[in-house]
């Protein structure tokens, strides 16, 4: 366990809403099992991280959850992105490729003055 | 929005607990089922399947506390929690909770108490509106009776026309009369006001009208307006009182209205009227004369000017008053004017006793705190590893610092529940105090603010426990455990912080009983104080039957007023003559005597004084006595003792030559050296002008001693004595000696002067005795507040020491085995435990006198007879601390001495 990545304070959200966004309405299985996948298996994430998560998106209203039957035919609660999610995913997702473009510009290695 | 949503749905969260944590649990549940079939499918035993999930899921409990933490507002689950187990703890140590709720209810008790009382007599805004921009001007002078008094017409005209920045002048002056009702009669104080005083002062009506301009000058009709209180108290609050006529000496008047509740300064006022009611006000002698002081003066202060511009303009008109009227105020005498913000002058006399109260009230809370901060300390560390183990089952510091906190709010607004009983009733006894001191005591009340202050007081005291605590660091759980910690005597950091309480609870107890020390040896002083009279068992009866203003038919003509008041005196002597005469036929009465005033009491009329062929050094103020009169009885009837010559005779009549008896002081200051009698003196001073006192020569036939007119800590005042028939009866006094409790005679007394003069109030009925008590009521009140602040003060340090002694015992059992074993004998044992106490009783004595010799300078004002700094006394209190601190100490070294070894070895 020691080589996996602890997830980063705020990104777990934009990876629940991106996920929500790509694979529509999912329960909590199926969201910790893509994420683990998609960041093939660097990021473990326990329930304990999970849930609060998903509860707070949800207070937030950004998505909202609904007992349905899974396809395993389980009852199971499943999220699903809101309206407000999706401008939330857009424009967090807006933030985080500057973010990202500005760290990739600093840590670039240095040009030579001329 | 996305923050008050998130809000509101945490706050519904709290609501449906039960419901969410049945679906979580489901929620998790399935998650757990779902990735133990995926793991089966991937080939996994149903066992290791099950475990491999499990791992994964990081702990269902967890996982469920940190979304519960997200759902609702944990802090109030939690608290919840926190707040039984509080309650459950602490019942079951009860010793330990009524001692910190007895203390701490006593601490917040006597500081919510004298807090309401600085808060209404010192804090609080004027009832007035606008009323901090209200000032008292003062003009004072040196010598007895010259601390207030008054202005003149023409002075306020200098001032209104040459201080801009006192805006507007509100004059009343005090004056008296009887109001007759229907059965009875009562003397009441009326302040005689101008039409634009209550506008001036910001009071408004609560019913009719107050005066106005138009109400001013002669020939207008007189109208009163009544105090709350004394419409409360006369009238029960009869709101058709308004239009009503009411009869003032001679005068009938029409209520026009009630005032709102207010405060009076200097003097009480029952009911204010327009100034036609006494001629004498609108004559020329009043308006002219500079010297006839005799209005008080309030202003408000003009938009924008400050107290300080007010202040340097009233200074300089003042020194061109001074500089263009040089007869007016002799050099000698230091004429000044003070301004004061009229809330100040309002306090003036409460601030410095009411600071002192707040302070000892202070001392005392400090006291309380430092024992339960003690008390907690220990409690903390008993509860050590109680709180090693919480910790290590995954509570973190902040969870544990929480739950120290709620329990210590408990304990703290419990004793606060229980101190605002005590304050209840220490309020009413505050009180009494207040009355004698400020006319805001009315205004006390235990109100939100100060329920405010005690809620804050209580909450700073719980959070300064909590965090005295120490708790154990995170990370240090594992070690501890492994080590198997059960240490009792806590780390040397917080002995040193219990033992620093104790130290500063011995030392701040000092204090505080320096203070009782000085306040009670200052009463015994002042108790001691011989007033000069021969005998308490006299009784003194005011029976004020001379009408001075407004008699019935006279105009304005001053010689017609003047001649009704002598038909008035006249009439009111031959009535006095008769009830001397039915009151000496008393049983048990052994002398009765007729005067102008009380003796012990201060006389209100002075007057400047010159004897005959003594010329006072330049520089020296002119020397003024009191104005008194007394009948040939009087004397040894009030047990005023003659010194020398005679004392008034009968034939000392209306016609004969005008004599005079003189007191000691009096007779010290004009002839030291030298036998008074047969001297002239005479009453001088442009003042008399205004007055129908003569100037003449009076010849000296005797001294009196001298008595303590005006309180047993009042300088000794110079009195001129005159023959009752030779002058104004003024308020008109009778004083009875007899062989027994005077105060046995007054109802008979009472009746027979009602029967003669049924028209005439009868005040202030009091003995000798009683007057001296009296005088002396408000300090035994303080010295004895004061004195059970540092009695309880001293407790509870006791308290504190003992606890801490007894607690560094049981700590050292095990030591204290060894050393019995080891073949220290009991004897020893107790030694050391009395040194350790004693180090710290010793240290807390040394800072606290070093303490008290600094903090006892400022009640070097309530001092009298003996020094801030007085040995004796501080010998004393630390006599006194060190026998109480003994004993605390021997409790707690009996007990170390008592271990057997046997036993305490055996438990090692």
């Amino acid at each position: 366990m020691a080589d996996k990545l602890d997830v980063k304070q705020g990104t777990l959200a934009l990876m629940i809403l991106k996920t929500l966004e790509g694979l529509g309405p999912l329960h909590g299985y199926g969201i910790a099992r893509r994420i683990e996948e998609t960041s093939k298996n660097r990021l473990a994430l326990n329930y304990g991280t999970l849930y609060p998560a998903l509860l707070k998106l949800e207070q937030e209203g950004f998505i909202k959850a609904e007992w349905r039957q899974s396809e395993n035919n389980r009852r199971a609660k499943f999220y699903a992105l809101t309206a407000a999610g999706r401008k939330q995913l857009a424009r967090e997702t807006r933030e985080w490729h500057e973010t990202a473009d500005l760290i990739a510009a600093f840590l670039a290695p240095k040009r030579e003055v001329p | 929005m996305r923050f008050i949503r998130a809000a509101l749905a945490r706050i519904a969260g709290v609501f449906s607990k039960d419901t969410a944590d049945d679906e979580l649990r489901e929620e998790m549940q399935a998650h757990l089922d779902m990735e133990i079939a995926e793991n089966v499918r991937r080939g996994m035993s149903p066992t290791e399947a099950r475990r491999r999930a499990l791992l994964a899921s990081g702990g269902l409990t967890a996982a469920a506390d940190a979304v519960r933490d997200q759902r609702g507002l944990p802090w109030l689950d939690s608290t919840a929690a926190d707040l039984r187990y509080a309650v459950r703890a602490l019942r079951h140590s009860p010793a330990f909770t009524a001692v910190v709720v007895v203390t701490l209810a006593l601490g917040i008790g006597a500081n919510t108490a004298i807090f309401s009382v600085v808060r209404a007599v010192l804090l609080k805004p004027l009832p007035h509106r606008d009323g901090d921009r209200l000032v008292y001007l003062r003009q004072s002078m040196d010598g007895p009776g010259g601390a207030d008094i008054d202005f003149s017409v023409p002075e306020i005209r200098d001032f209104r026309n040459g201080a801009p920045a006192l805006g507007s002048i509100a004059e009343y002056s005090p004056w008296f009369g009887t109001l007759t009702g229907k059965d009875d009669a009562i003397r009441i104080d009326v302040g005689l006001v101008t039409g634009n005083f209550f506008e001036v002062m910001g009071l408004s009506p609560i019913l009719g009208r107050v005066t106005r301009p138009s109400d001013d000058g002669p020939g207008v009709p007189p109208v009163m307006v009544l105090t709350h209180d004394f419409w409360m108290k006369r009238f029960g609050g009869d709101s058709a009182i308004v239009g009503k006529q009411v009869r003032l000496d001679g005068n009938s008047l029409t209520v026009i209205g009630v005032l709102q509740p207010a405060p009076w300064f200097p003097d009480r006022m029952d009911a204010l009227a327009n100034m036609v009611i006494s001629p004498h006000h609108l004559s020329a002698l009043m308006v002219q004369g500079r010297t006839h002081r005799m209005t008080a003066m309030i202003a408000r202060l003009a938009p924008r000017a400050s107290v300080a511009e007010a202040r340097s303009e009233v200074a300089s008109v003042y020194e061109r008053m001074q500089r263009d009227h040089k007869d007016a105020y002799d050099p000698g005498s230091h004429y000044r004017v003070a301004v004061i913000p009229f809330k100040e002058a309002l306090g003036e006399r409460a601030r410095l006793t009411l600071w002192i109260l707040m302070a000892a009230a202070a001392f005392v809370m400090i006291i309380s705190a430092a024992n339960v901060a003690n008390l907690t300390l220990m409690r903390g560390v008993r509860r050590e590893h109680e709180m090693v183990v919480r910790a290590a089952l995954g509570a973190g510091v902040g969870r544990l610092r929480r739950l120290l906190l709620v329990e210590n709010l408990l304990l703290t607004l419990t004793g606060a529940l229980a101190g605002l009983g005590i304050a209840v009733a220490g309020v009413r006894l505050l009180t009494a105090l207040a009355e004698r001191y400020s006319a805001r005591a009315n205004e006390i009340r235990l109100d939100a603010q100060v329920l405010a202050f005690t809620f804050v007081m209580a909450v700073a005291l719980a959070m300064l426990l909590s965090f005295l605590a120490s708790l154990p660091r995170e990370g240090s759980f594992a070690e501890r455990i492994a080590a198997g910690v059960r240490r009792l005597t806590g780390d040397t950091r917080k002995q040193r912080l219990q033992r620093g309480l104790v130290v500063a609870q011995v030392a701040v107890s000092v204090v505080l009983l320096a203070g009782a020390g000085l306040l009670t040896r200052t009463m015994v002083q002042l108790s001691q104080v011989n007033t000069g009279l021969k005998s308490e068992e006299v009784l003194t009866v005011q029976v004020p039957l001379l009408q001075m203003s407004g008699v019935a038919g006279t105009g304005s003509d001053p010689r017609e007023v003047f001649k009704a008041v002598l038909q008035s005196d006249a009439a009111a002597k031959v009535r006095y003559d008769q009830m001397r005469r039915e009151i000496v036929g008393l049983p048990g009465v052994l002398e009765v005597g007729v005067g102008s005033s009380t003796p012990l009491r201060a006389s209100v009329t002075s007057f400047e004084v010159k004897a005959e062929g003594k010329s006072i050094k330049v520089g020296e103020a002119t020397p003024r006595a009191d104005f008194r009169t007394a009948a040939p009885e009087y004397f040894s009837a009030a047990g005023i003792p003659l010194i020398k010559g005679r004392g008034f005779a009968a034939t000392d009549g209306i016609g004969a030559g005008k004599v005079v008896v003189i007191n000691q002081t009096l007779a010290d200051k004009f002839f030291p050296g030298e036998d008074p009698t047969g001297k002239r003196i005479a009453w001088t001073g442009e003042v008399l002008k205004f007055s129908p006192i003569s100037p003449e020569w009076r010849t000296i036939v005797g001294v009196v001693g001298n008595t303590q007119d005006g309180g047993m800590d009042a300088p000794l005042r110079p009195v001129v004595f005159m023959p009752f028939v030779q002058e104004l009866a003024m308020s008109g006094v009778i004083v009875i000696r007899t062989d027994g409790d005077a105060a046995s005679v007054a109802p008979t007394v009472t009746k027979i002067i009602h029967r003669v003069a049924p028209a005439a109030p009868i005040e202030n009925v009091m003995t000798v005795k009683q007057i001296k008590a009296q005088s002396l009521a408000p300090r035994r009140l303080n010295a004895a507040l004061v004195s059970s602040f540092g009695i309880l003060a001293v407790l509870i340090a006791a308290v504190g020491i003992a606890g801490v002694l007894a607690f560094s015992v049981s700590a050292r059992t095990n030591e204290i085995g060894i050393r019995m074993s080891l073949g220290a004998d009991s004897g020893r044992v107790q030694r050391m435990i009395l040194g350790e106490g004693g180090v710290l009783l010793m240290l807390g004595l040394v800072v606290g006198v070093v303490g008290a010799f600094f903090a006892t300078r400022f009640i070097r004002g309530l001092l009298f007879g003996v020094a801030p700094n007085d040995p004796t006394t501080f010998v004393g209190v630390a006599v006194l601390m060190a026998a109480v601190g003994i004993v605390a100490c021997w409790l707690p070294a009996v007990r170390a001495a008592r271990i057997d070894p046997a036993i305490t070895m055996r438990s090692v």
